[in-house]
């Protein structure tokens, strides 16, 4: 068995990377299996995508808790505590990171275990398809490349299937191709080998619960307000950024704000909760001066 | 998506359910989307707009019109399918009692979601057993092909003259609902020989031709004739799913019992599962007998009617089972426990320890070392109570989701 973990946002493609890595594993004649984790997320949300690759039946379903290759799609999920990305991982996993950063940096900067695989595959995203972070061919490319076992032809023939059927014109199709081609020619092929072994058999220790009062045993909240806890700037993509000299003051983006995440200060500038703003950029639409600039959200650090 | 002359493709669970309504060549989906079903029905929505599907897709302002609209156009003589989950099979429960003592056939999936509260996206099976009463056929899928496969059986199932009854196809949300796996889609042809454009073998409304289905009754000997022959009709679906799986396998050559025997011959620990947590099970039996322990695995398949004869025997002789029951009815236990109870009951040959697990609740995994828990419990004397897997990971989750949700027992508890 291959069991490998993709990490990205919605609306990058992380699904669709998914479904070609398992797609082009069939196509090659393994059992596969390929699986999004979603339920409330939305774009710019970290996404979770798994797929599994086996000579036999594959007998496991669910999340895959111990990945053999991390593929990371969007770097700045690794600096995010809740994103989890390298959970369950050990110095055996193969880990790829989508940066412009060396391997040596990033391994030093997120104190990786192992020394990473990277490729910059957003600037080969933004030449062939003009869409830096659209990740599913290339990231897919990358899976195959990094697993080994499939031929460049599965893969392509993959990706024609899962593209071709979400109404995506032909020359994007052929544009996609051209950039797995090449990400396949860039990227390291490892020829893992398929484990056998059984993880996780032993015994954990139950707990046997006691009846508790209904205060304690009924889904009551007391802690009113504690949405706040809950930090969702790490689902912005993009970043709305006010230019308070060109501001007026108006305060129409605080009052458009869907989120309640922009307030006044004493000058009537706006100051934006990066740790909630979601990045939709309503703000950047309203504001009647043109002083909000979107600035893409990329990486870590400089 | 055309067919691409492959035998098999990637396909979800829901993806599955799409295409065995489509091939099955249904003439009206009456639809209401609900999350993990969703994508069975925006799919078919696709297919009709598409030219792929021809017949009728309406979008219904709720499960419970949905449920009578599916009822009165099978009553009609259509083929019908439609699909949901969860709430939404609980909103509709009233019209599901009520259409199937219409007799009318008809297939529906349920993509399994527990029920609230507290509220949550994931799989148990407390919503679908609270259909157990209903008197509707149901088969439970592990896989997308046993999604697939089951549809079209499931027509052969409710058009069957001795039957008519709506037949239901479970399956799991995001486990098997979102996960693809190689399915094997025949051609439509192929399929049309195993199950031929719906021919209804029952009087129909027709214009001009007066009749009345949903009789009021008064005196409880009427009513009690008419449940009586619905039990008998539910009952009598045994001997024809036999019939029908054995004509499915002759034609596709898969074959499904009412239940599957997994390395079950020489067992002597013994998992009674269902749904797509019985792959988890076929690992863990794997790795027992690896390490040289003799474990097998049962799968249900056929809920309704309970196939109680099948499964004694297939118990019999075993000395140690565990029924692995997804989902709890408070102040009782796990639903299936006490039918297999029942199904073992008369013989002397019956399982020595018959031991009530309950796990998978609300979506929790059941985990490979949750099996050895119950090896081990299995070891020990049989008792009365089940054994709930719930363990040290799930409490310190738990306890910090109690931080944050503000409970102080100082501040609350008297």
């Amino acid at each position: 068995m291959l069991r490998i973990r993709l990490h990205g946002r919605g609306g990058q493609g992380i699904k669709t990377a998914s479904q070609i890595l398992g797609t082009a594993a069939h196509l090659a004649g393994f059992q596969a299996q390929d699986f999004p984790l979603y339920g409330a997320e939305r774009r710019g949300a970290p996404i979770v995508a798994y797929a599994r690759f086996s000579k036999n039946i594959v007998l496991e379903r669910g999340p895959v808790a111990q990945p053999d290759i991390l593929l990371i799609g969007d770097e700045t999920l690794l600096s995010d505590p809740m994103a989890a990305v390298t959970q369950g991982t050990d110095a055996s996993t193969l880990i790829f990171i989508n940066s412009r950063h060396t391997s040596q940096d990033l391994k030093k900067h997120y104190h990786l275990e192992s020394l990473p695989v990277q490729l910059d595959i957003s600037e080969l995203c933004q030449k062939y398809i003009q869409k830096p972070m659209i990740l599913s061919t290339a990231l897919a490319a990358v899976g195959v490349r990094l697993m080994g076992h499939i031929d460049l032809h599965h893969l392509l023939q993959a990706i024609r299937e899962e593209l071709g059927q979400g109404r995506i014109n032909p020359e994007k199709i052929a544009a996609n191709l051209t950039l797995a081609e090449e990400v396949f020619q860039k990227a390291p092929s490892f020829d893992l080998e398929f484990s056998e072994s059984d993880n996780g058999f032993s015994a954990s220790r139950l707990v046997i619960l006691e009846r508790r009062p209904p205060v304690d045993s009924a889904p009551l909240i007391f802690a009113t307000g504690n949405m706040a806890q809950r930090k969702t700037g790490n689902w912005r993509t993009h970043r709305p950024v006010v230019h308070n000299e060109q501001c007026n003051g108006c305060g129409i983006c605080y009052a458009r704000c869907p989120e309640g995440d922009i307030r006044m200060d004493a000058n009537d500038k706006p100051v934006i909760d990066y740790d909630h703003c979601k990045g939709c950029l309503i703000c950047v639409e309203e504001c009647p001066k043109h002083a909000i600039e979107i600035i893409r959200e990329v990486e870590s650090w400089n | 998506m055309e067919l691409t002359g492959k035998k098999q493709i990637m396909l979800t669970g829901n993806k599955a359910a799409a295409w065995g309504a489509r091939l099955a060549g249904v003439d009206y989906v009456p639809a209401f989307p609900i999350t993990p079903q969703t994508e069975i029905v925006e799919t078919l929505s696709q297919w009709f707009a598409d030219g792929h599907m021809h017949g009728k897709y309406t979008n219904m302002d709720s499960e419970h019109s949905m449920f009578m609209a599916a009822g009165a156009a099978a009553a009609s003589g259509v083929r019908v399918f439609t699909a949901s989950s969860s709430q939404g099979i609980l909103y509709g429960l009233e019209a599901l009692h009520t259409i199937a003592g219409w007799r009318v056939p008809l297939v529906l999936v349920n993509v399994s979601r527990a029920l609230a509260t507290p509220i949550t996206l994931e799989p148990d099976h407390n919503d679908v057993l609270s259909l157990r009463d209903t008197g509707i056929i149901q088969l439970h899928a592990e896989t997308a092909q046993e999604v697939f496969d089951y549809i079209l059986m499931a027509y052969r199932i409710a058009e069957d003259p001795e039957v008519c009854l709506p037949v239901l196809v479970n399956l799991d949300g995001f486990y098997l609902s979102f996960t693809r796996e190689p399915v094997v889609i025949p051609d439509e042809a192929e399929v049309r020989e195993f199950l031929p454009l719906f021919k209804p073998s029952q009087p129909v409304f027709q214009a001009s031709e007066p009749m009345a289905r949903a009789s009021a009754v008064f005196g409880g000997g009427n009513y009690s004739y008419f449940k009586i022959q619905h039990h008998l009709a539910a009952q009598n679906v045994v001997n024809i799913y036999r019939k029908i799986t054995q004509e499915f396998s002759d034609r596709f050559g898969r074959f499904y019992d009412a239940v599957e025997r997994y390395r079950l011959d020489d067992a002597e620990y013994v998992f009674v599962m269902s749904n797509s947590f019985a792959t988890k099970g076929k690992a863990a039996v794997q790795h027992l007998r690896k390490n040289g322990i003799k474990a097998g695995l049962l799968k249900l398949s056929l809920l309704r009617p309970f196939p109680s004869q099948i499964i004694a025997e297939a118990l019999a002789q075993r000395p140690k089972v565990a029924v692995i029951d997804q989902n709890l009815a408070p102040g009782m236990g796990g639903i299936l426990y006490p039918e297999i109870l029942k199904a073992v009951y008369r013989r002397e040959d019956r399982p020595q320890h018959l031991l009530s697990v309950i796990g998978g609740l609300g979506g929790r995994d059941i985990r490979a070392g949750d099996f050895m828990n119950i090896l081990q419990r299995l070891d020990e004397e049989p008792g009365d109570d089940p054994l709930f897997l719930f363990d040290e990971k799930d409490l310190k989750q738990f306890d910090q989701l109690r931080q944050i949700a503000g409970f102080s027992r100082e501040a609350r508890v008297q």
